[in-house]
């Protein structure tokens, strides 16, 4: 059947125009040819107008000093180029975006696991959380931090700032006021190397110690225990490093500036990084707690009855039946949850905090190139999605059933 | 040849709406059982039980007092049209009285005909039918409800009290008059929905320059259907037939525009919640076809529609929206020789018409996908050709599979019209914007005024959702 | 097939037929006069220059100027819709055709002519940027600032002048930006910024205005960063509509050199030629594009320059006498050319 229709198909006395294969590309060229001709059509108008309004048409904008500084990031020298300004803007998104993350998947499993709760109290309340803030616009909630928070907020102006002093230690801990907030960070003292050495060596002896258990336990049936033997050589070996090596840290206090206007030393996180990251934080958990409340669902009830009958605890049945079986089908949507929170950082503007939206709307009202600027700001972000995109397809190809 | 399905039938003889099924009994517990089984039944349950019982208490009042003693809730009351329809001219609001009139009547009608439609279909796969009481009507519609019965009461006016109960009540008359019809007459319904529907747009926007043109085309869709519903002697007359009903309507909707060229208010001074309410609709109808158009490229055979559609898609979903609206605001402008530049607002429908295409795209071809192989080649073996299978066999039911994520994806992008307030299109989070610019509401209502956004549109997304769940239960979507 | 290859020739025809260019000879001053309204883009939050009061009218010393244009290219000082922009759409507003003249207290700069795709007229309003902080505070020069927040809107010189001055100056600072005024103003108030920086004549708006409203008393650095000269501005290459703004504008302080005002303009009793030339009453032609009364019109509707400072200006703090502003006779900067 198959060969004398590609004997038909390759019989010259078939007329061209109703042979389907020559039909089949000239279709496709002609298809490709209109849409050509409208993009290229498109893209002469925006050179022409460009032209006439003697815009500049190239990219040559990125190599022009930014003229502007950024807020809260002393570093940043006006005079660089706009290049700079832009990885500065691709590190602030990415800061938002990398603990937005961390919150939303926190708080999301959190209240999606409390939803499944026999308490009716719990589950209520977090039935609540997620009902409220999956149907509000992320924008409001932003926009609530920023200003009903912050700006009209408890918090005082930095120069009265609350500092706040952890039980027995000496120097301020931790800086509130309704701009910056400071926190303690760590400094990197003269015998770091050591601490990384020792880090290293300490991640090798976990290594070793997994494996060991892993041979063990197929010689001789005991118990695997992989991970409290792996961490608890870890945390000895690196403990060694670090009293063996000694002041490889200090930590780095916040305090106010002379002038009263700054906060020196420590971690500064200003208004608009915190609104951004604990609003989307916020909102992501509450569509993360859906997805793995109805990942967990999903799982067959056979499972969850098949686990009871052989007398597992609650803990074990979650930990060794549904999770895995859970997590399979929840880590896409997660992962596209992340995705979202990431985009959804460049809703900053609103409470003007300094990611590579902002910036760039900043440097167009300052005279640069508007189509470009844009251009390179879906670049920026089609970058992180298909990143992303890419290794969730790696992911889900390793993890697949196959079926036979 | 008399055509007897409606638009919106799915040419499939199942019946779209299924007869309520009983539930399953629940367990009735009395209070001590019930305490017992779901506050402490486990020592660490009832830990968190009682530590969490003063805390929600304690919360729960000072939210509920902040709400009703210490908020100021004036900047909210004294600027009730502000936030509904912006800085519309007010000389000029019966238009937009008007508009919410003839639109829930055209809900209530559309309403009836569905359900008429549901019965017709129901009786036709000799199912029993019965429809939910009124009571359940209102439950589901409870959240809606209660922000408008707010309002309602902010406003200290009859007027509002008045149009709302006038809709409500055309919508009740015309739900009731629609689901009593006859299976054979509910085209005509669906006709008169299409002509309120344009009516109640073309009341604020006015009858002028190329209205006629948008106007005209739903109405002469629905005459070419009402025409077709009569017996011709051929096939070849039933075209003409057709053909000749829209020309004649758009013909009449050309010279009607000419005649009475009156100038209504522009979309581009359309604002506040109006706005929010009527975007996210229009970018969904206008984003629908080309939606669909893509998913279908996509999973074509031809290497040219597949790489182009794909590169579209995965462009558009990899940016955020911002930025899509920037570029409107910015530069679409550049890309066509328009002799008057795009208003704001046509740019901004114009980057979310865009946006939600892609999305719609991924959608639609999720359902493509769910279809199973067999279906094609059965239209292949009854001779069909390639489009008339996709057209009347495999669309339908891929649409109908995923109506739920289209109504997901209606709802985020509601949600999503709160961006435009970036890009100063005043929408109703920007009208927030300007009532706090007034000099006596600067400091104060801050929160008060945001509380009152996010309840209006969490009223509205949640009461979607509801209906998305519901629609799912009934249409078995994930069932195994 | 056979109809997806006539669809795709059909779809090819049509982008062909759209594929020539619009057509772009002809002035924008033919546009407006046709069109009966001129576009003009104002700020909607700046007290005395463009400011929007409850009943939605707007009003403000570059709304008065928006209303010069019209009546002299139109006749009807209401002939104007009046598009509000933030600062940094004001310049794509205009690219894109958007609004006719931008009169948004616009600072006159090399980089705006060159770049920006626009063409500045004269010069209306010369101003300077200075700083302002709360009267409580010990700040009374910008060497007190070092290390301050300071509020500054977004696409601004302001923007640009701060990060310079204080750069030169060696002074660390930290600037706190905001798309726009309804954003920096209650950051500024709340204790967000400890000094805000813009033009001087909007920092005595807002300065008034926050006093007036019983907010915190405001004090104004005596230190003037830069140059701030602000004027309308209007698309590059059409030299008729330039043209015909600007000497639209400049009528205005012609007429204040003359003494004539809106009270006099009618039967204003003169036997100078210059100016019955100026009012029309000569049988002249300069080619610009106007009327030959489009000075009447402007000065009976609106009101010559003086008029419309007084009007907006001077209730907000900004004095006439002894500014960069005054009539060139009195020691100020205002001179246009001759109408002849």
């Amino acid at each position: 059947m198959t060969t004398s229709t590609d004997k038909r198909a390759a019989d010259p006395r078939i007329a061209w125009y109703r042979n389907v294969r020559i039909l089949r590309v000239v279709v496709q060229s002609v298809f490709v040819a209109a849409v050509f001709t409208l993009l290229f059509w498109l893209f002469n108008n925006l050179i022409n107008n460009l032209d006439r309004l003697r815009i500049g048409t190239d990219f040559g904008f990125l190599g022009r000093s930014t003229g502007f500084q950024i807020p809260y990031d002393e570093g940043f020298d006006p005079r660089s180029p706009v290049r700079d300004m832009v990885l500065v803007g691709v590190k602030n998104t990415l800061l938002a975006g990398f603990f937005g993350i961390l919150l939303a998947t926190v708080l999301g499993v959190i209240i999606g696991v409390s939803r499944l709760s026999t308490n009716w109290l719990v589950a209520k309340l977090a039935a609540i959380y997620v009902e409220t803030f999956r149907n509000i616009p992320p924008l409001i909630i932003i926009i609530f931090f920023g200003f009903a928070v912050f700006t009209y907020g408890p918090f005082p102006v930095l120069s009265n700032a609350a500092e706040i002093r952890f039980p027995g230690a000496d120097r301020t801990g931790l800086i509130l006021s309704n701009t910056v907030w400071g926190i303690p960070s760590f400094l990197a003292g003269p015998n770091i190397g050591v601490f990384w050495a020792s880090m290293a060596v300490a991640v090798v002896a976990a290594a070793v110690a997994f494996g060991w258990r892993t041979r063990l336990h197929e010689r001789t049936g005991a118990p695997e225990r992989r991970a409290r033997w792996s961490f608890g050589v870890f945390m000895v070996v690196a403990l060694a490093g670090l009293v063996l090596g000694g002041d490889a840290f200090s930590i780095s206090w916040p305090e106010l500036s002379e002038t009263r206007r700054r906060v020196v030393g420590g971690f500064r996180l200003n208004n608009g990084f915190i609104s951004v990251t604990v609003a989307l934080g916020l909102y992501t958990a509450s569509h993360i707690a859906e997805i793995i409340r109805g990942s967990i669902l999903a799982v067959p009830k056979g499972q969850s009855e098949a686990a009871n009958a052989i007398a597992l605890t609650g803990f074990q049945r979650y930990r060794y039946v549904l999770l895995p079986q859970a997590m399979r089908i929840a880590v896409p949507p997660i992962i596209s949850q992340y995705l979202n929170l990431v985009k959804n950082t460049s809703l900053g503007v609103a409470v003007a905090y300094a990611e590579i939206t902002n910036l760039t709307l900043t440097s167009i009202g300052n005279g640069r190139p508007a189509p470009q600027s844009i251009l390179v700001l879906m670049g920026v972000y089609l970058m992180f999605s298909l990143t992303i995109s890419f290794l969730l397809n790696i992911y889900n190809r390793r993890i697949q059933l196959v079926e036979h | 040849m008399a055509d007897e399905r409606s638009f919106f039938e799915t040419g499939l003889d199942e019946p779209l709406i299924v007869a309520n099924e009983p539930r399953p009994p629940r367990e009735k517990l009395n209070p001590p059982q019930w305490l017992r089984k779901r506050l402490f039944n486990s020592w660490y349950n009832s830990a968190v039980t009682l530590v969490l019982i003063p805390v929600i208490a304690y919360l729960g009042w000072r939210f509920f007092s902040f709400l009703v003693f210490n908020a100021r809730w004036d900047p909210v009351r004294n600027n009730l049209t502000l936030f509904m329809v912006g800085r519309f001219p007010r000389a000029e609001l019966w238009r937009v009285v008007a508009q919410v009139v003839i639109w829930s009547s055209a809900i209530g009608l559309a309403w009836g005909a569905a359900v008429a439609g549901a019965k017709a279909r129901a009786l036709r796969a000799g199912l029993p039918y019965r429809e939910d009481p009124l009571l359940a009507k209102v439950r589901r519609y409870g959240a809606l409800l209660v922000i408008v019965g707010l309002f309602l009461a902010m406003t200290q006016t009859w007027g509002p009290l008045i149009i709302f109960a006038g809709s409500v009540a055309s919508a009740a008359v015309l739900q009731f008059l629609g689901s009593r019809t006859a299976a054979e007459h509910v085209a005509f319904l669906w006709a008169g929905v299409a002509v309120l529907g344009v009516a109640g747009f073309q009341v604020v926007s006015g009858f002028y320059g190329n209205g006629w043109l948008w106007m005209g085309v739903p109405i002469a869709v629905a005459a070419s259907k009402l025409v077709g519903r009569i017996e011709w002697s051929s096939p070849l007359a039933a075209r003409l037939a057709r053909l000749g009903g829209v020309a004649v309507v758009l013909v009449v909707a050309y010279v009607a525009y000419m005649v009475i060229d009156h100038r209504g208010v522009g979309w581009e001074q359309w604002e506040g919640l109006r706005l929010n309410l009527l975007a996210a609709p229009i970018a969904i109808v206008l984003a629908f076809p080309l939606g669909v158009a893509l998913a279908i490229a996509r999973r074509s055979s031809f290497p040219a529609l597949r790489i182009i559609s794909t590169g579209y898609i995965e462009l558009i979903r990899g940016v955020p929206l911002i930025s899509l609206l920037l570029m409107g605001q910015f530069f679409i402008g550049f890309f066509l020789n328009t002799t008057t530049p795009l208003s704001s607002i046509t740019r901004a429908i114009t980057a979310l018409t865009m946006f939600t295409s892609a999305y719609i795209a991924e959608i639609v071809r999720g359902g493509l996908q769910s279809i199973p192989r067999v279906q094609v080649e059965a239209g292949q073996s009854v001779g069909l050709r390639p489009f008339t299978i996709i057209r009347l066999i495999v669309l339908p039911q891929a649409l109908r599979n995923v109506i739920p994520a289209m109504v997901g994806q209606f709802i985020a992008l509601t949600k999503d019209t709160t961006l435009l307030s970036i890009i100063a299109v005043a929408d109703l989070l920007y009208v927030r914007g300007i009532v706090h610019a007034q000099a006596e509401y600067r400091a104060f209502g801050i929160a008060e005024t945001l509380v009152f956004v996010a309840l209006i549109f969490w009223a509205i997304t949640f009461s979607m959702s509801r209906e998305s769940q519901r629609l799912e239960r009934k249409l078995g979507v994930g069932e195994r | 097939m056979k109809r997806l290859i006539v669809l795709l020739v059909g779809l090819t025809l049509v982008v062909g037929a759209c594929a020539d260019g619009g057509d772009n000879a002809s002035s924008l001053l033919d546009t407006v006069q046709a069109r009966g309204t001129v576009l003009c883009g104002v700020n909607d939050v700046l007290p005395g220059f463009g400011i929007v009061d409850d009943a939605g009218n707007f009003g403000g010393f570059d709304v008065d100027l928006c209303r010069v244009v019209a009546a002299a290219v139109l006749g009807n000082a209401n002939a104007v819709e009046f598009v509000p922009l933030t600062a940094g759409e004001r310049f794509t507003a205009l690219q894109s055709g958007e609004i006719d003249v931008l009169i948004r207290n616009t600072t006159w700069t090399a980089t705006r002519d060159g770049q920006e795709g626009s063409t500045f007229l004269l010069t209306t309003f010369y101003d300077g940027q200075g700083v302002m902080v709360p009267e409580a505070s010990d700040v009374t020069s910008i060497e007190d600032l070092a290390d301050a927040n300071i509020c500054v809107l977004s696409g601004t010189t302001t923007e640009l002048n701060l990060t310079s001055v204080f750069n030169s100056r060696g002074i660390p600072f930290n600037p706190v930006v905001y798309a726009d005024n309804t954003g920096l103003r209650p950051a500024y108030e709340e204790g967000q910024c400890d000094a805000w920086t813009s033009d001087v004549s909007q920092l005595t708006a807002y300065k008034a205005a926050i006093e007036d409203e019983g907010g915190a008393a405001q004090r104004i650095l005596s230190d003037v960063i830069s140059k701030e000269p602000l004027g309308p501005v209007v698309l590059d290459g059409d030299s008729g509509w330039a043209q015909a703004v600007e000497w639209a504008i400049m009528a205005t302080v012609q007429a204040w050199e003359f003494g004539i005002t809106s009270g006099n303009v009618t039967g204003f009793p003169t036997d100078d030629d210059n100016v019955r030339r100026f009012l029309g009453q000569l049988d002249f032609e300069a080619g610009l594009g106007l009327p030959s009364d489009f000075a009447v019109q402007v000065i009976s509707q609106v009101g010559n320059y003086e008029e419309i400072y007084n009007r907006h200006l001077v209730p907000i703090g900004l004095p006439l006498s002894g500014s960069p502003n005054d009539l060139w006779t009195n020691g100020g900067l205002m001179y246009v050319p001759p109408y002849r």
